[in-house]
């Protein structure tokens, strides 16, 4: 980074060194949804830096017209700017190239590096690169091993070389501590950019300035006060022809072990001292932590998983899971799961976390919502005779207050809080007061890979997981997966599609006097 | 039908529970926004502005107009916003028309009306006379003053630079036009973002804004390109206070210290007046330019320096319209120390060569 006096006072007082943004898997379905349209974006947001260079390599043989030709036609399909600008296309397709080889041979890394030799001349990337690795975990390490064979891999103080894996990463603890020391072989952890897309969402870092930027919820977020959380990551799909992923994966290793826990980490971490990687990544790291461990007849107990039957949705029919493509029709995967937490630390300790996530559920949607305690006195005229705190006198209970972080879709936040109804008697009843992201600031935000993407380039790593988070999620869930792969489940499939789950998942939070929040 | 102020409030709760009854949007408001429209021909084009913003930033808005007239008053229109024109309601809008002696009534009676407890934004439309008491009265209770220098003429840096030195303890003063450069500005820093080029930065010794002239315009640059000019002689660290001037035919010359400063007319009569066409700094061995291409909203942008090759980069910088501009001002109700300096040094250049300032005009 340059002290530059003309950035003084911009905004961006950041920009990108350029660099050749390698995409191992260029030909594959993640580079045309999302990582193309994301850096076309960035380009027409003149985001990226000039001589910014972008080299798809992959298996298929292609020339680089025809690999142009292709990433224009996924820009068009999946850009959420449309249609496409002309001439910021041209620009940004005069530096799309294109090398093929095979991830396991050597011979192919020779090539590459000659391109980037090549292209570090001509486009003044001066050796930076960026690997983002868009293939399958089964090719990580022969690509992580060449990139390191071949001498593509620099620690120099005047170029910079990161790597952008995608999950999963690993698919339990030993595997994902595999994963990590094969990667540290080869990069340190600062060179490493773990991407989970939830964390590049706006809502999610809402949430940080929810509870770090106001003053008047942070008292209040702790065990004298929060009653419980519910998470909620919620999708009314199904597998959607990932039927042979999902098969390996599973809800706990799709969504719980990554999205699900990254939600928990943030609503739960405590304030970091300052907004930097490591300080943000120390805290949430904690919370994995401090989790309670759910062994041997607890897994029973505190986890629901379910898998669904045949359903409607939307008016529709929709499939059973074992009907999806590419599915077993004995499969035993889970599309569903639920569980209670607990989190052993001083703020939380004490306060039940219920998390449920699943596919083919009644709404998309994702919540977070934190639930305070009852009243403590029933303070108001009519409550005199009630029989516990909170309860009026005709006895029903006064709805205790609720905050919710919507992070998809309409991201918001809700709170809910008791009012007395107009009239001569103190009828009490809860309102929502309601902050909706959309209608207030108005217009659409970058997409998560956009900010992610750029976030890599600056080699800023706050919003990527560090080695420790995903060990530590990986500490946790794997005895809960080993257990679950020990007792295969009963009565699968054992929700319908289009509903909110197995009653299993009902009797979780009933049992202990609560319920899941309506959504 | 016009209301009596006080009936304002009791209207808009009237209008939001009639919105409320229907399902409709909650009532948001996240500052109050004033535009005063000086002249009657401004009063569509403030309220058009406005009602943008609104949707954009739930608000209340207030466009204050005044008209000649014998007897004192203000009175009130007010109805809801709305995000389309059967959309959800997004915020009040509130017109107030001062006739007569009554325009000196407006700086109170638009505190009242402000939202408590949250900003209060005040939007001067169109050119500022020289001196106006109502502009001062309503500015000192501002959170944050928007101006447009780009629909003034090159004199009027100078007042804009004494008007925030004023009032820049209790209020923020801040310039549409300062936002229409921001891209400009963003494309001439990137040139410096790297050690090799940055180390030219000390041997600039010449830098040519080429604009396009307002028609039958006499000033040596457009007010946004002086404003520029002192942006980039700020961040070269020059002072200012030593310039010597040089006029020609369509161009004007300004000598300081190492840098001569040129200024070249462009005709293009697809761009607004004033807005700036190419920026060229060269020193020995190299060269860096932006430059607007044929399409106006394209900009090539191209770098010559030694040891450091990059390819040139063609980018779209939209012309913000009015609306955008002002959302863009409104994201940050707050001192901009940047536009600041480089309104301060801008106005301390072109000084020499501007026209002075027109008498007092109260009023």
């Amino acid at each position: 980074m340059t002290d530059n006096p003309f950035r003084a006072g911009l905004e961006t007082e950041r920009t990108p060194q350029p660099c050749v943004f390698v995409i191992f898997g260029a030909s594959g379905d993640l580079t045309r949804r999302k990582l193309i349209p994301a850096l076309y974006n960035l380009a027409v947001s003149r985001l990226l830096p000039p001589g910014m260079t972008i080299l798809g390599f992959a298996l298929t043989e292609s020339s680089e017209d025809q690999f142009r030709a292709n990433m224009r036609e996924a820009v068009a399909q999946f850009s959420r700017r449309k249609p496409i600008d002309e001439a910021v296309w041209a620009d940004f397709a005069s530096r799309l190239h294109y090398v093929s080889g095979k991830f396991e041979v050597p011979e192919s890394y020779q090539r590459l590096l000659a391109k980037l030799e090549k292209l570090d001349k001509t486009n003044g990337t001066r050796g930076n690169r960026i690997y983002y690795l868009a293939i399958p975990p089964s090719a990580f390490r022969a690509v992580n091993d060449n990139l390191s064979a071949g001498g593509l891999v620099s620690n120099d103080a005047d170029r910079y070389t990161r790597i952008i894996i995608e999950k999963p990463f690993g698919r339990d603890l030993a595997s994902a501590n595999a994963l990590n020391a094969d990667l540290h072989r080869v990069f340190t952890e600062s060179q490493i950019f773990r991407i989970d897309h939830y964390l590049g969402k706006e809502t999610v870092q809402n949430l940080v300035a929810l509870r770090f930027g106001n003053t008047i919820f942070e008292p209040l977020w702790n065990r004298n006060h929060i009653d419980h959380v519910q998470v909620t990551v919620a999708e009314d799909i199904g597998v959607e022809g990932r039927g042979k992923f999902y098969e390996e994966a599973g809800a706990s290793r799709d969504i719980v072990q990554n999205h699900l826990l990254q939600l928990l980490m943030v609503t739960a971490m405590e304030p970091p001292v300052a907004f930097t990687a490591d300080e943000v990544r120390d805290e949430k790291v904690k919370v994995l932590r401090a989790l309670k461990p759910i062994l041997g007849d607890d897994v029973a107990r505190l986890t629901v998983r379910g898998q669904y039957a045949p359903g409607h949705f939307a008016g529709k029919p929709a499939p059973a899971y074992r009907e999806e493509p590419n599915v077993s029709p004995t499969s035993n995967v889970e599309t569903f799961v639920a569980m209670r937490l607990e989190i052993d630390n001083w703020r939380f300790a004490g306060v039940p976390i219920y998390i449920r996530a699943g596919k083919r559920l009644a709404k998309r949607t994702t919540e977070i919502s934190v639930h305070f305690k009852h009243v403590p006195h029933a303070l108001l005229k009519h409550d005199r005779l009630a029989a516990t705190p909170g309860e009026t006198s005709d006895g029903s209970r006064v709805e205790p207050d609720v905050l919710a972080i919507r992070i998809q879709p309409d991201e918001g936040i809700g709170l809910r809080f008791v009012a007395k109804v107009p009239g001569p008697t103190m009828t009490l009843r809860p309102v929502t007061m309601d902050f909706r992201y959309g209608s207030t600031f108005g217009g659409s935000g970058p997409e998560a890979y956009e900010r992610l993407i750029l976030d890599a380039l600056l080699g800023d790593p706050t919003l990527f997981a560090r080695a420790d988070e995903v060990s530590a999620a990986w500490r946790f869930m794997t005895p809960i997966l080993e257990a679950w792969e020990k007792s295969p489940p009963a009565g699968y499939p054992n929700y319908a599609a289009g509903t909110w789950g197995p009653a299993a998942a009902s009797d979780l939070i009933e049992r202990d006097g609560r319920a899941w929040r309506r959504l | 039908m016009r209301l009596a102020l006080d009936a304002v409030e009791p209207e808009l709760s009237r209008l939001w529970q009639e919105e409320a009854d229907k399902g409709g949007a909650p009532r948001i408001g996240l500052f109050t926004l004033v535009a005063l429209a000086s002249e009657l021909p401004l009063l569509g084009r403030a309220q058009g502005v406005v009602a943008e913003v609104a949707a954009t930033y739930p608000s209340r808005t207030i466009v204050a107009m005044w008209r000649q007239g014998v007897d004192a008053a203000v009175t009130a229109d007010a109805a809801l916003h709305r995000i389309t024109a059967t959309g959800a309601a997004c915020g009040d809008a509130i017109v107030l028309e001062a006739t007569g002696g009554g325009r000196e009534w407006l700086p109170e009676n638009l505190g009242h009306l402000a939202l408590t407890d949250l900003p209060m934004c005040v939007w001067w439309v169109g050119d500022l006379p020289d001196f106006d008491k109502l502009f001062d009265r309503v500015a000192v209770d501002a959170d944050l003053v928007i101006v447009n220098s780009g629909e003034m003429d090159l004199r009027d840096l100078e007042k804009l630079s004494m008007i925030c030195k004023r009032i820049r303890d209790s209020t923020a003063l801040t310039d549409l036009t300062w936002f229409r450069l921001r891209p400009v500005q963003e494309l001439i820093a990137r040139f410096f973002d790297d050690e090799t080029a940055l180390a030219c930065l000390t041997s600039i010794e010449r830098l040519t804004i080429e604009f396009n002239p307002r028609d039958g315009d006499v000033d040596a640059a457009s007010t946004q390109a002086g404003l520029l000019f002192g942006w980039m002689a700020n961040a070269l660290g020059l002072k200012g206070d030593t310039v010597a001037w040089n006029r020609g035919s369509g161009w004007n010359e300004v000598t300081i210290g190492r840098l001569v400063g040129r200024f070249e007319h462009r005709h293009r009569d697809d761009v607004p007046p004033g807005s700036i066409s190419r920026v060229t700094m060269e020193c020995d061995g190299a060269r860096f330019e932006v430059e607007r291409q044929e399409d106006p909203q394209l900009f090539k942008w191209s770098r010559e320096a030694p040891g450091a090759p990059v390819p040139p980069q063609t980018l779209r910088i939209k012309t913000p319209d009015e609306s955008t501009l002002l959302i863009r001002c409104l994201e940050r109700p707050k001192r901009d120390l940047l536009y600041e300096k480089s309104l301060h040094l801008g106005s301390k250049i072109v000084r020499v060569v501007a026209p002075r300032l027109s008498t007092r005009i109260d009023g």
